[in-house]
């Protein structure tokens, strides 16, 4: 068995912070939705809770960003200078979930802190950090004080384009969250993945070659 | 002495027979001149004093001599008759007629002073009374007794005579003519122009003007009588009557012509562009103005509101009794008098609105179609924003899309008092307002927007998306939302702040009964504005996103077709794990298969 620090300290408090404050929100986010049909709180707790979390996912996606950038470990995200090789690595990877899988073969990725992401984790990710994740945050500030932001939001075309934005993101991090517990279960063992983003290290079978 | 004289006389006649005759015609001439000149001593200065002080009475005894009349006249007073009349009516008592009203007939010889008539006898007028007889008779009222009497003055005063005068030809045939006593007097009768006589303008209109007088215009009375006392107390006191009504003066009364009552009272407020043309500068940019231009009369004008000849102070217009708006506004000015400012008006604090406080005097505005009902509330309630920003997210906002009545009136059917989102199209670039005539000409007649003026829910969302897209082409538009009281009406019964919407889940929830009522609004000419229902559904309608992008409610006008989306991305989210754990399960045998090939 082969244990590898993985996640560093500060990319595991992000994590779990993050995935924290995504649910909040999430679950406020719904219930300010559909009121009519969700009742946990009342909307002005909606309204509070989601904004305070909104801000905790902003500071938290600038404890990321800080790190991988004075780390330079930023480039974990970026795809290899070799496009060909990388989309071949993508298809033997979705051809690893979609088939491999079943039949037992070995995850033709290992994790390595330098290497840390498989490619098609690497595309998602890429995307949600540098895309979805910074939408996601500026629509909310947007919708958070549409005062303040009244300039920027009529750039966009009124509030009701931004809130459609927004919606549409919550409703695929909420989607997404989904499918990726459940990858996050796909490690050597079901917790293995679980585990590794708790205490850093990942273990791996030796696999002998 | 009468002796001396006779003795005299005698002696000079007894000398003339004693002397010769030249002797004598010399003496006796000396001697008659000696006595003239004693005549003229003795009785001159008596004969002249008398003749200076007779003079006078000449000319009056010239005049009583030619005309009998005058001459009779000066014993009126002093006939049996008038004697006899006077014996009662010299002490002070009053007659009372049907309605309650009361007449002196108390009378005293300086009431008949300068009267033309006074040569006349009580009976030649009053015909009913004789000296055997005083029937009492029952008049409905003080007029009704002065057209009776008046009756008497037609006795001597013909047709022909009264119509020579073209003020008397205008009055006298008429059939609510006013009696003669209204410019005469009764008693103390004089010609109209004696009346007139040295007075400056206003007294010489008043002449006429002070007495009840009126005219018709195509069968509606105009009242042309002037309360002296209304101008005395009136802002207006230091003005003459012809400042106002400039084509006329003491010796200039022209005829003027008008098609109706009212077309006289809208002619007669242009006169006071004169003093206050800023005030009409105002007034022609106001919705009265522009309903007026559009052809309706009724619309009001200066003398509307500040009536012709009682104009008061400003601060008058500004009480619950003197405002005048409530004229014509009465059903919105019982709104307010139940409202939390009427009733704070009623109870005596100077600081509440009142009408023009938030509509403005001239300036009127059509109240749905600008902002300015905002910013008057805002005028007084400064910290407003502040106080909202302490509960409410976003309270900037909220209050661009909320009028302060659609929070700050309770819920009220009745009146009109039910929510309504109000969508105004408007220019992109200008952000003015698009006229009902330019959007109908744009969208054509297959549009059909007049089938919307009335049935509710016409306009669908695809129809909706086709008029903003056909608007759009001709000129970028854009929609803005505003949530407000289906009408202005309620919106007049503002109540305290405790009873205002204040939960946000009245509004911020799909089920919420603030947008079930939709309307599409332009401008008519009028500055009013136009409305055409439309279908809910809109709001929460994908179709809907541009052109209500500045519109949107959380949960309330929420996108429907991304609830949808949403169930989908849930559905997948939960589906794909779900058969690839499956496809696990049904393939565990291969994968211990092939691990155990492996070992």
């Amino acid at each position: 068995m082969k244990r590898i620090y993985l996640h560093p300290g500060p990319i595991r408090l992000w994590h779990w912070i993050n995935a924290t404050s995504f649910l909040v929100l999430i679950v406020t986010g719904l219930q300010l939705r559909y009121r009519e049909a969700i009742s946990l709180m009342s909307f002005e707790q909606a309204v509070d809770i989601h904004n305070w979390f909104g801000f905790i996912l902003l500071g938290n996606y600038g404890i990321w960003l800080l790190y991988y950038l004075l780390t330079g470990k930023i480039k974990i995200y970026l795809p290899p200078a070799n496009l060909g090789k990388f989309i071949k690595k993508a298809i033997s990877q979705a051809k690893y979930y979609g088939y491999g899988i079943f039949i037992g073969e070995e995850n033709p990725h290992n994790s390595t802190p330098e290497n840390k992401f498989n490619p098609l984790q690497q595309t998602a990710y890429l995307q949600i950090m540098a895309l979805l994740i910074p939408l996601q945050i500026l629509t909310g500030l947007l919708l958070w004080d549409m005062d303040l932001f009244s300039r920027w939001i009529n750039l966009a075309g009124g509030v009701k384009i931004v809130d459609t934005v927004h919606v549409f993101l919550f409703l695929f991090f909420s989607s997404f969250m989904i499918v990726h517990i459940y990858l996050a279960t796909l490690g050597h063992t079901a917790t293995a993945h679980i585990k590794a983003m708790i205490t850093g290290y990942e273990e791996e079978h030796e696999s002998g070659h | 002495m009468f002796k001396g004289i006779r003795n005299l006389a005698q002696a000079y006649l007894a000398a003339q027979a004693r002397r010769g005759k030249a002797l004598v015609e010399t003496e006796d001439q000396n001697l008659a001149l000696r006595l003239r000149n004693g005549l003229v001593v003795l009785f001159g200065p008596f004969i002249g004093l008398s003749f200076i002080v007779l003079l006078p009475l000449i000319p009056v005894i010239f005049v009583l001599a030619l005309i009998p009349r005058i001459a009779l006249g000066s014993a009126a007073l002093e006939s049996d008759e008038a004697r006899m009349c006077m014996g009662c009516h010299s002490a002070p008592m009053t007659k009372t007629f049907v309605n309650g009203e009361k007449l002196s007939v108390h009378l005293q010889g300086k009431d008949f002073s300068g009267s033309v008539h006074s040569f006349a006898s009580c009976t030649n007028c009053h015909q009913d009374v004789q000296l055997d007889k005083h029937p009492s008779a029952k008049y409905a009222s003080k007029r009704d007794f002065a057209l009776h009497v008046a009756k008497s003055c037609k006795m001597c005063h013909d047709d022909r005579q009264l119509l020579a005068s073209p003020v008397h030809k205008n009055i006298v045939n008429r059939a609510n003519a006013p009696p003669c006593s209204d410019c005469h007097g009764s008693h103390s009768i004089r010609k109209v122009a004696v009346l007139k006589a040295k007075k400056n303008t206003s007294e010489y209109c008043l002449t006429c003007h002070g007495k009840d007088l009126s005219t018709s215009i195509k069968g509606e009375r105009v009242s042309l009588s002037v309360k002296a006392e209304s101008i005395k107390n009136s802002v207006h006191s230091k003005h003459a009557c012809t400042d106002c009504h400039a084509a006329f003066s003491t010796t200039n009364h022209p005829v003027q012509k008008f098609a109706s009552k009212r077309e006289l009272s809208i002619a007669l407020s242009g006169a006071c562009r004169n003093c206050h043309p800023d005030k009409m500068k105002q007034l022609e940019g106001s919705i009265h103005y522009r309903v007026l231009a559009g052809g309706n009369l009724s619309a009001p004008v200066c003398i509307d509101c500040h009536s012709s000849h009682t104009v008061g102070r400003t601060a008058m217009a500004e009480t619950l009794a003197g405002v005048p708006c409530k004229r014509c506004h009465e059903a919105v000015f019982k709104m307010y008098r139940e409202s939390v400012h009427g009733v704070a008006k009623a109870g005596g604090n100077k600081h509440v609105p009142i009408c023009s406080s938030c509509h403005f005097a001239h300036d009127v505005k059509a109240a749905g179609a600008t902002e300015k009902m905002k910013e008057a509330c805002l005028g007084c309630h400064k910290e407003a924003l502040e106080l909202h920003s302490k509960w409410l997210p976003n309270a900037g906002a909220h209050l661009e899309a909320v009028t302060c009545a659609a929070c700050h009136v309770p819920e009220d059917a009745e009146h009109g008092g039910n929510r309504s989102i109000f969508l105004y199209v408007s220019d992109k670039e200008t952000g003015a307002a698009l006229g009902q005539a330019q959007v109908e000409k744009i969208l054509g007649k297959e549009a059909g927007l007049e089938n919307c003026e009335e049935s509710g829910n016409c306009i669908s969302p695809d129809e909706f998306w086709t008029i903003y897209r056909k608007l759009d082409r001709e000129s970028p538009v854009q929609f803005t939302g505003k949530m407000k009281l289906e009408s202005g009406l309620a919106s007049h019964r503002l109540s305290l702040k405790k009873n205002a919407v204040r939960k946000c889940e009245q509004c911020h929830r799909a089920d919420s009964g603030f947008f079930t009522d939709v309307k599409m609004a332009v401008m008519k000419t009028d500055g009013r504005v136009q409305v055409y229902n439309v279908d809910p559904k809109v709001l929460s309608s994908y179709m809907a996103i541009l052109p209500l992008g500045k519109f949107y409610a959380i949960g309330s006008t929420r996108v429907r077709v991304l609830d949808y989306l949403g169930l989908l991305f849930i559905v997948g989210g939960v589906s794909v794990p779900a058969a690839h754990i499956t496809v696990r399960l049904l393939t565990r045998g291969v994968r211990k298969k092939r691990k155990g090939g492996h070992s």
